[in-house]
Parts: structure tokens; C-alpha cells; sequence
């Protein structure tokens, strides 16, 4: 226990002193600000491109673009970015040689994965709900509607879907011998997910799934309790794949 | 004692035998050094002795306890010093000695102290810069101090010297020395230089296998051959050449070899001895020798000898 204690301070100092945490929490802020400012200006920026001549008929925005916007950046940007900061986090060490000091002086092995399975989840979730709680606070300013009644309850298999990631990331990296391979793994695999979820007997089980229901979620036009085996599966699989990275660490040569 | 048994360690990289069945002893208190040709096996050996490296055959003990391939319990006895130690950059060395010191165990009561007074043994008390900014000496010394910060029983150091320049090996080798009274120090190398300076006892590695363990002054006795060199005026070196050939055919010079303006003689009998019989030899053919002096067989020619 005091291994993952100690290492994982030396991560928490990594992740600040290399600018990697800040950035993370940088963009996931801009996505917190622009996604209900984007769902307020597009019917005006919509309209001012196409001119006053055509007669463009725009409904008037609510708090569901505003949400729409939100998962739409965290999704399609908001996670690569966690993928592309942390695919190097385990194959980098070990190429570097910056583990084996550590591991000979008696640090176990599999206190590694866990303080950088624990930090890059830790930033995961704090910068996903950092631009949430933006994005709820400017969509209650800007669209004080009742459009939106379970904005948490749809948040929740974002957040389960980012510990299944973080845990992608480390067993990706763990089996990589450098951070490209890593990122490959990492892509190919969500693309994988994506690939399954077209074949509807297979979605509801499939990880992806947790990130392309929250707007009807927080609508209330699905209930959280249909995402069960997704949401299941994707835990059962965090553990296995944290497992496995242990495993492959334990047999990994420094 | 020994502190460190290797017993027919065996070492294969897909087909290739890295090592063949190696037997290997140090003692406790000795400076150990390790020497191999570039690629003979001397890092496998180390990483194997710090559980880095799996064996194909054979075990390692350290203070009588298995050594074992992941999270070997014998690390709590080592410290480990690579050629090239890599750190984490965006720590100061100060930050790095004690994350080292509160994974070693070392008392939060006494870490303070005891990662102040390793900064000032390796020279690095005033550091404060990021280490990604360190020079390689300076990387070299705070290696030494992580290794040293839990007062390991056995230092395995690596080609420890192998990057630094003349002064920054001097320094190095200084330091190895001066802990000699504490800590046993295996250090591998192929600077055998660095090896006759500071170890006591030494390892030979050549292709696989151990062809020397012993104390240097046996390896001395038991390998090298008894050579003198001469040097004479240019004008007298055919006179000189003439006594040389008489003395091979009286059997007490073995061979002769002129090397720059010195003749390099190799003799089998007391040094004395043909000392006398050669200088009377020169007095009687009326030739004065610039120079006559026993050359002690240095850890190279041995080295050479057993490798050829």
C-alpha cells in the first residue's frame, strides 16, 4: 500500500510538473464553456452565414443542444486527448529505464500500474466533471428551460465509460514497447467498440454504448437502468484489463 | 563469506547462449570487478542479480536468500547503479533521493537527514535545478547516492564510468574507493584500468564463460608472464640483439620483442638473476643500457592473454 501512496505522489507531481494535468484541465474547461455558448449562437451564426435572403426557419435553442454539445466535444475529443497524453505513460518508463532505480530499491511492480491507473482515472473524472459543472451552470444561465430534468444520471456512464478507458490506456501502454503503439491499441480498440455497437444484440453489452445515450438519458427518454449490462461489462473489464496490465508488468523486463 | 553465489547460471536469448553454466563468488568486504569484452554477458549478469532478468538455468544467492525474476526479496541488501541512470527529469534531486528513501523504507524521522548528508557525499548538496538539467557526471553521482541511501550490503554498479570523462572518472573511482570499509562493490567494466585501481578481486567473462575469478594478485601470478624492458643507444641495438639471442639459446630468455626504441624481454627465471647476467653482459660488450626495469604485468596484458 505505502508503494501506490508513494508513487502515486510522484505521478500526481508528474502530471503537474509536465504541464500534462493543466492542459487537460484547460480543454475540458473551453468544452465546458463553449458547449452551451455554441447551442446559443449557432442559430445565429446559421443565420448571418446564409444572409437575410433566405427565409431560414431555426427553433429556438434549449438546454438539450446545450448538452448535446457537451457530449458530442467530450466524446469525440475530450477522451482522445486523455488517450494521447497517457498512451505513453507505462511502455515510456520502461523504455526509459526510469523504473528500474525504483524497482530495485524494492517498489513493487504492480503499485506502477495502479498509482497510473489510479491518476490518469483521477484526472479523467475531475476534468470530465469540471466541464460538466461549466456546462450545467452556463446552460442554466442561458436556457432556464425544464428540458433537462437528469443531467447527473446521464453523466454517470460518462464517468464509468472513463474508468474503462483509463484502464484501455494502461493495458495498452503496459503491452507497448513505445507511446504510438500504444495509442494504436487504444484507437483501434474504441473503433472496435464502435465497429460492434452497429449490431443491436451486441450494443446493449458494449462499453461504447455508455457514451452515446447520455442526451436521452438526461431527457429521460431512456432510463439508466437499460444501460445495466453495459455499464457491468465495462466494470468486469476494467478489472480485468488493470489485472492484466499488472500481469504483464510482473513479467516485463526493465 | 560470500556475499553474492552465482552457481551454474545459464542465460539464453531465443537460441543464444548469453552465458554457459557461470560460477561466480564474492566476498564480503571485496571490491569486485567484473570484466568482459563489450557484449560478453556483464549487464545480463547484473540484471540477473537484481531479479531483472529471468535465468534459463542455474540460482543466485545474495547473504544465502534466492534471488527471483520480478520483485526479488534480496533487493533489500542491493544497490544498483546502471551505466547510464535515468530519473525523472521534472524532480530535483533532493525530491528523487527521498521518493527513493520512502520506498526503501527509510524512516520519515531520519529521511531528511539522510538524503541531506548523500547530496553532500556525492557533491550535490547546492543543487536545486530540475535533474533533466544535470550533466552526465552529475547524473552519475546522484546514481551513486540513490544506491547508497538504504547503506546497501552489495552495490552492483554497471559500468559506472563508462560516460564520464578523465576527471569525472577519477572523482567516480575515488568515491567507490573511499566505501570500500561498508559495502561490498561489484563493479563491471571494460575499462581495465578503472579495475587495477580500485578492486581487490577479479571476474573474467569471455565468451559465456568464467575463466578467472580470483584476487587480482593471484590472477597476476597465475597469468602474466615475467617481462623486463631494455633500452639501449640505436648504435648498440645489434649488440644488444646478439646478447638477447645467446641468452634465448641458454634457455634463460624466452622471447624478445622491440617495440619504439625498447626491447621487451620474456623470461621464465628470477628477475635478479637475469638481471645480473644480462648487465654483465652488456659490460663485458662494452654497451651501456639506458634503461633496465621489471615491468609488472598490468590487468590488460592479462586480460589479453586469457582472451586470446
Amino acid at each position: 500500500m505505502k508503494d501506490i501512496y508513494y508513487f502515486t505522489k510522484k505521478e500526481l507531481l508528474e502530471v503537474w510538473r509536465t504541464k500534462r494535468l493543466l492542459i487537460l484541465l484547460i480543454v475540458f474547461i473551453i468544452f465546458g464553456i463553449l458547449s452551451p455558448l455554441m447551442a446559443k449562437l449557432t442559430p445565429e451564426i446559421l443565420k448571418s452565414s446564409f444572409g437575410s435572403e433566405i427565409q431560414l426557419t431555426i427553433p429556438e435553442p434549449t438546454s438539450i443542444d446545450s448538452w448535446v454539445q457537451f457530449y458530442k466535444n467530450i466524446t469525440q475529443m475530450g477522451i482522445y486527448i486523455l488517450v494521447i497524453l497517457y498512451s505513453n505513460s507505462v511502455s515510456g518508463e520502461v523504455s526509459r529505464g526510469s523504473l528500474t532505480n525504483l524497482v530495485t530499491k524494492g517498489l513493487n511492480r504492480s503499485a506502477v500500474i495502479t498509482s497510473k491507473y489510479l491518476v490518469i482515472a483521477m484526472q479523467g473524472v475531475v476534468a470530465v466533471c469540471l466541464s460538466f459543472s461549466i456546462t450545467a451552470a452556463y446552460t442554466a444561465y442561458y436556457f432556464p428551460d425544464n428540458n433537462s430534468p437528469h443531467i447527473v444520471i446521464a453523466l454517470v456512464p460518462l464517468l464509468i465509460f472513463i474508468l474503462f478507458l483509463s484502464a484501455l490506456i494502461v493495458f495498452g501502454s503496459a503491452i507497448s514497447s513505445n507511446s504510438f503503439a500504444g495509442l494504436l491499441f487504444t484507437i483501434t480498440t474504441i473503433a472496435l467498440f464502435y465497429l460492434m455497437n452497429l449490431f443491436e444484440n451486441i450494443s446493449k453489452f458494449n462499453p461504447i454504448s455508455l457514451i452515446g445515450e447520455n442526451v436521452s438519458i438526461l431527457q429521460g427518454e431512456t432510463q439508466l437502468n437499460e444501460q445495466y449490462w453495459a455499464m457491468s461489462i465495462s466494470l468486469l473489464a476494467t478489472i480485468f484489463l488493470f489485472s492484466a496490465a499488472i500481469s504483464v508488468m510482473n513479467k516485463k523486463k526493465l | 563469506m560470500n556475499i553474492l553465489t552465482l552457481e551454474n547460471v545459464s542465460k539464453k536469448f531465443g537460441e543464444k547462449l548469453i552465458l554457459d553454466g557461470i560460477n561466480l563468488t564474492v566476498p564480503e568486504g571485496s571490491i569486485y570487478g567484473f570484466v568482459g569484452k563489450n557484449g560478453a554477458g556483464k549487464t545480463t549478469t547484473m540484471k540477473m542479480v537484481l531479479g531483472l532478468e529471468d535465468l534459463t538455468e542455474g540460482s543466485i544467492k545474495i547473504k544465502g536468500e534466492s534471488v527471483t525474476f520480478g520483485n526479488t526479496k534480496t533487493n533489500q541488501w542491493t544497490g544498483y547503479l546502471p551505466d547510464v541512470p535515468e530519473f525523472y527529469g521534472f524532480m530535483s534531486a533532493g525530491e528523487y533521493l527521498k521518493l527513493c528513501g520512502e520506498i526503501t523504507g527509510i524512516p520519515k524521522s531520519e529521511l531528511s537527514t539522510k538524503v541531506k548528508s548523500m547530496l553532500k557525499k556525492v557533491g550535490l548538496e547546492d543543487s536545486k535545478q530540475p535533474i533533466k538539467k544535470f550533466s552526465r557526471g552529475m547524473k552519475q553521482r546522484l546514481g551513486a547516492a540513490q544506491a547508497l541511501l538504504n547503506e546497501p550490503k552489495l552495490l552492483i554498479c554497471d559500468e559506472p564510468t563508462s560516460a564520464l570523462d578523465p576527471n569525472g572518472r577519477r572523482e567516480f573511482l575515488d568515491l567507490l574507493y573511499s566505501l570500500k570499509e561498508n559495502v561490498t562493490i561489484i563493479f563491471s567494466t571494460h575499462i581495465l584500468n578503472d579495475v587495477e585501481r580500485i578492486c581487490d578481486h577479479v571476474g573474467i567473462l569471455n565468451e559465456g564463460k568464467i575463466i578467472a575469478d580470483t584476487t587480482l594478485t593471484d590472477l597476476k601470478k597465475q597469468f602474466a608472464s615475467s617481462k623486463m624492458e631494455v633500452l639501449m643507444e640505436a648504435k648498440d641495438n645489434v649488440l644488444l640483439e646478439d646478447i638477447l639471442n645467446r641468452l634465448i639459446h641458454e634457455g634463460k630468455v624466452q622471447t624478445y620483442e622491440k617495440a619504439n626504441e625498447s626491447y621487451f624481454v620474456s623470461y621464465s627465471g628470477d628477475y635478479a638473476d637475469l638481471l645480473e647476467e644480462l648487465y654483465g653482459s652488456c659490460k663485458k660488450a662494452h654497451i651501456v643500457p639506458n634503461l633496465l626495469r621489471k615491468i609488472e604485468p598490468s590487468l590488460e596484458s592479462i586480460f589479453l592473454e586469457v582472451t586470446r
